[in-house]
């Protein structure tokens, strides 16, 4: 009886299997944000956007993308040593019930980084389109782009590092090597962004934003293929979520 | 860890977990696909889906099908050939269509004020149920590269006809004739759209007249078919499993 008691106990302070609340709270964090970063240009790309020689293109653009960049690489800095520096160093003897916990927590990254390369690959990139056709641009760093290149890419590339990070050093499932789909579904999406450096060098001749599928684009089409590669992590996950609830499903 | 050891209490919460991983896998491989199956569409296909001036009868009916397959190809090798869900093509296609829509009317028209009936997207849902119910009835890859994918490229027209025919009425207007879309597209002035680039009806193919379209969508299934072919096997490589052992790197 004492033991049935302390059991129970320990079930009602245990850490739920998954925590709907950090889910919640992630999903809404990049909602909410991407929500006020919309009303942002929809006020100030027409008011202070239109031409960068401006002294207010200055004020609300410039000093945006300044401090997005600085936020970037702290928060990734920060966030990925953290991780790191968190590590599991006996991942292979945790207990079945915490592997799954922490298959929970990666999905939790998971579904974080579907939410942010949703907001950058689609909402962000077609919008670029749109923005485009309807002023000239006259810098790379037109309002869009500092929304779209150096914030929405970014935040996918750090949440997508962070989920890649949080399997190796907290899964036994990752601990076999290097998940081949894992890193294309990772290193694809980021090299996006190195790929803007060709971008903006072909814009710097060619004013072409007529033709969104002109050839010089083919580099962020190459890489967004990439995406699909989340099909092989998530037939790994499958298999290792089968292993774990096999017996009690059967 | 032990063998013996069950990683959930009961056989209940053994399937509420199942449920559980079930919404975000499905989340995760929905925004993912939208993600990248979008930037691949709007980046090769995207000024003949962005304006209704550009849904002409030739280059609109050759190249977006033929750029459009890659992804339901892709994707029907994963959720079929490993899950047996018939539901691939569909899936990509109601997740670019989201996409597009949220981005048309909360961007080109929310924010840069094109009216959506001149910058709506294609309808490319009736290829997606075609591909993927011949995969289910046929389960091969064969039939459904050559016999869907030529559908993929012959539904095109007629399952965006309904809503483009009234853009396709002619009209006169300062002496010339030409269509309302085209009209559209003089009164909705892009920047970054000069006046020859407008013009997209060009070329011999012309003056086949009303023969365009057919030979148009004939020659995009055709091409379709073969892109089926190459992305069904893209779509394999991407469902690998593997893994890289450190010391091999």
């Amino acid at each position: 009886m004492a033991a049935t008691t302390e059991s129970v106990k320990a079930d009602a302070a245990e850490a739920p299997l998954l925590n709907k609340r950090n889910l919640i709270a992630g999903f809404m964090l990049y909602f909410v944000f991407y929500v006020w970063v919309r009303w942002y240009e929809g006020v100030y790309g027409w008011s202070a956007g239109l031409d960068s020689f401006a002294p207010e293109f200055e004020t609300y653009w410039m000093n945006f993308l300044y401090i997005e960049l600085v936020l970037e690489v702290v928060i990734s800095a920060g966030l990925w040593g953290w991780i790191w520096k968190t590590r599991d160093r006996k991942v292979m003897s945790i207990t079945p019930r915490e592997e799954l916990r922490r298959h929970f927590t990666h999905w939790t990254w998971l579904v974080m980084y579907g939410w942010a390369i949703y907001w950058g690959a689609s909402y962000f990139t077609e919008q670029d389109g749109t923005w485009h056709q309807t002023i000239v641009r006259d810098t790379d760093f037109t309002p869009s782009h500092i929304i779209e290149f150096y914030l929405s890419y970014p935040i996918y590339i750090i949440t997508g590092v962070s989920a890649f990070l949080y399997a190796k050093t907290r899964l036994p499932t990752y601990n076999e090597g290097l998940h081949l789909m894992y890193m294309v579904s990772v290193i694809g999406p980021f090299m996006i962004l190195p790929n803007v450096g060709l971008n903006e060098w072909g814009h710097t001749f060619w004013f072409m934003e007529e033709l969104f599928v002109a050839p010089l684009h083919y580099g962020f089409v190459f890489f967004g293929w990439a995406a699909l590669a989340i099909m092989g992590v998530v037939n790994t996950e499958v298999m290792a979520i089968t292993k774990l609830l096999k017996k009690d499903l059967a | 860890m032990s063998a013996s050891q069950s990683a959930v209490r009961s056989r209940a919460e053994a399937v509420a977990v199942s449920r559980a991983f079930d919404w975000m896998i499905l989340f995760t491989l929905f925004t993912a696909v939208l993600g990248g199956y979008h930037i691949h569409y709007m980046l090769t296909g995207g000024d003949w889906d962005f304006w209704s001036d550009w849904k002409d009868r030739r280059l609109w009916v050759t190249v977006a099908p033929i750029v459009s397959i890659t992804f339901p190809a892709a994707v029907q090798a994963m959720l079929w050939y490993r899950y047996r869900l018939p539901i691939g093509a569909t899936v990509c296609i109601l997740a670019l269509l989201l996409g597009e829509w949220i981005n048309r009317y909360l961007n080109f028209w929310g924010w840069t004020y094109f009216p959506v009936n001149f910058c709506f997207p294609s309808n490319l849902m009736p290829g997606a149920i075609v591909l993927d119910v011949i995969l289910m009835l046929g389960s091969s890859m064969t039939l459904t590269a050559v016999v869907g994918g030529l559908a993929w490229g012959l539904l095109f027209y007629p399952g965006n006809w309904p809503i483009i025919a009234p853009l396709h009425v002619p009209v006169e207007y300062n002496g010339m004739m030409f269509t309302l879309a085209d009209l559209q597209g003089y009164h909705y002035v892009r920047t970054g759209t000069p006046e020859y680039i407008r013009m997209v009806e060009k070329g011999t193919l012309r003056t086949f007249g009303k023969d365009v379209a057919p030979v148009s969508a004939f020659f995009s299934g055709f091409v379709s078919v073969i892109i089926y072919f190459l992305w069904h096997f893209f779509g394999k490589w991407f469902n690998k499993t593997n893994f890289i052992q450190d010391d091999e790197s």
